[in-house]
């Protein structure tokens, strides 16, 4: 009885997502009693008084708890991963005069994320027989899960910060290095030829843009004397260090765009060619997770990280709060780093490769000079 | 909570460095001495030097390991010969064992646990201060030997271009 078999196995699946919501829930709720237990009882009458409730969420939100995973965490970073991919379809719609998004949510498809979201959760996850399997599933969760750790030193406001490091500059540059790594993973148990040639690709890449990005972020770092990101954005409240480093800041951007592997330096994962690199034989949410969250987060993090390091973080004129500042000069950031695709044609690999040894390293190095003789030279701000 | 974040570090610097040298598959291998590495910084995040941790990351993980991935990704698993077993192996594992008794015997035996560690962490300025200053002359050395390195590779990738 085919039929019969088929129902069964649904309501099994039905019951063990119901079974795992409670769980997950449960803990979420014992996560959240533990951070804010010892300084703030839970109470049964809350659930009756609402002043008291409201009070328990405030006390809640300033908890590393709410941090992580809900403000300048897990929540709003995948929040903001979703209106900047539909931001960029109808960008690059307008600039190449095409509609883009149009139906879903009536209006102008403001609902297409959620769609899409839908979409790759319902179709059925192809593993193919050949790859390897424990790198095929790992490659995409780690993806995210790297992604996500360098949101933790990226302060919105001084507040709301997840972990206040003294060394947030390196923390971010340590977290950008596993990048290949999971790349390569990817690209190696596809077992295949088009995820091979797009791992390599995105291998010679990253590490090659990573030493300009790194370089162009000291100009900055050396004019703030600290590479704590909180200092850095304190220091420049009478002038952005993009006036200061204008090179660098550019050179930040350039960078930033080889290492999200957008076009103009999307060779990795070149549509025409390659067919999407080393993503080919992905599918389904697993594709979803690296193509649709961790490649967003990554763009996140990069433009807040310009925001932080060269516009000035938090500030601004006063009767906008800081949280406003900070979310709008990243998402004017987001959207200079979108612009290219819709604009530019693919570079080829030795040119790259080339540009980044020979001109983006010299240029980074430019402003570092600088910086150094002006600080020396008793500069100080 | 120390102990258990050190316990479950040094399960997993350990375990993932015997698997780096045990792997039947060599990326396998070259990732798990990657996740040793990362155990490593561990450790010393685990002492307050979260800067030493951070280079850590970024060179031994970023830069290390990833040159040693992209070596063994290009060749294939077939092509990979098995080192011989037996008698190899088990003067391997003595040797390692004997090393490890004498080092921890040593460490033990040294007056490093009466050392009594300045509360204050170190900020990172200093080590600045200190590797520009006092060590210079190391410091200046490291950077030519690395340059000559550096220079070497590109002279002999000439060579074999032309």
């Amino acid at each position: 009885m085919p039929i019969i078999r088929t129902l069964t196995s649904f309501l099994i699946r039905i019951v063990a997502l119901i079974i795992v919501i409670l769980v997950l829930g449960l803990i979420a709720i014992l996560a959240a009693y533990y951070f804010i237990g010892p300084s703030f009882p839970l109470t049964p009458s809350m659930l009756i008084n609402p002043q008291e409730a409201i009070a328990f969420t405030f006390a809640l939100m300033d908890t590393d708890f709410f941090r992580i995973v809900v403000f300048p965490g897990f929540t709003f970073v995948a929040l903001y991963a979703a209106i900047a991919g539909l931001w960029e379809r109808k960008l690059l719609a307008k600039i190449q005069l095409r509609v883009g998004p149009l139906y879903a949510g009536k209006f102008e498809g403001i609902l297409q994320p959620i769609a899409d979201v839908l979409k790759l959760l319902f179709k059925e996850l192809v593993i193919p027989r050949v790859v390897d399997r424990f790198f095929f599933i790992a490659a995409p969760l780690l993806t995210v899960t790297i992604a996500t750790a360098a949101i933790a030193v990226i302060p919105v406001t001084e507040r709301w910060v997840i972990a206040r490091s003294d060394v947030g500059v390196l923390v971010i540059f340590a977290v950008l290095g596993f990048f290949p790594i999971t790349a390569l993973m990817a690209a190696w148990s596809s077992n295949s030829r088009y995820p091979m040639l797009g791992g390599l690709r995105a291998l010679h890449q990253m590490v090659a843009y990573e030493i300009p990005l790194i370089l162009s972020v000291l100009a900055p770092v050396v004019f703030a004397g600290s590479l704590n990101l909180i200092d850095i954005v304190e220091k420049q409240s009478s002038i952005w260090f993009a006036l200061l480093a204008p090179i660098s800041a550019l050179t930040f951007y350039i960078c930033s765009l080889a290492e999200l592997e957008r076009i103009p330096f999307d060779l990795p994962e070149a549509e025409p060619e390659l067919v999407s690199g080393w993503l080919t034989e992905y599918g389904g949410m697993n594709f979803g997770l690296i193509l649709g969250i961790a490649v967003y987060i990554k763009l996140y993090v990069l433009s807040a990280l310009f925001t932080t390091l060269f516009l000035g973080g938090w500030l601004g004129p006063q009767p906008l709060p800081p949280e406003f500042w900070f979310i709008f000069k990243t998402f004017i950031v987001t959207t200079f780093l979108l612009i290219p695709r819709g604009v530019f044609p693919r570079l080829r690999i030795d040119l790259l490769l080339r540009q980044s040894w020979a001109v983006y390293f010299i240029l980074a190095l430019i402003n570092l000079v600088v910086a150094a003789a002006a600080v020396l030279g008793g500069f100080k701000l | 909570m120390v102990d258990v974040a050190f316990a479950v570090l040094a399960v997993i610097t350990v375990i993932s460095a015997i698997l780096a040298l045990e792997a039947k598959e060599v990326v396998y291998g070259a990732i798990a001495l990657a996740l040793s590495f990362v155990g490593i910084a561990g450790f010393f995040a685990l002492l307050d030097a979260v800067f030493l941790a951070m280079f850590q990351l970024t060179v031994y993980v970023g830069a290390i390991a990833v040159l040693i991935l992209f070596t063994v990704m290009l060749v294939r698993r077939e092509q990979w010969l098995k080192a011989k077993e037996g008698v190899h192996r088990a003067a391997g594992v003595l040797v390692a064992i004997v090393v490890a008794l004498g080092l921890g015997y040593l460490v033990y035996a040294s007056t490093i646990a009466t050392v009594i560690p300045s509360v204050e962490q170190a900020p990172f300025t200093l080590i600045g201060a200190q590797i520009l200053t006092e060590y210079w002359l190391a410091f200046i050395t490291l950077a030519l030997v690395l340059a000559s390195a550096v220079i070497g590779a590109v002279v002999l990738a000439k060579l074999e271009r032309d």
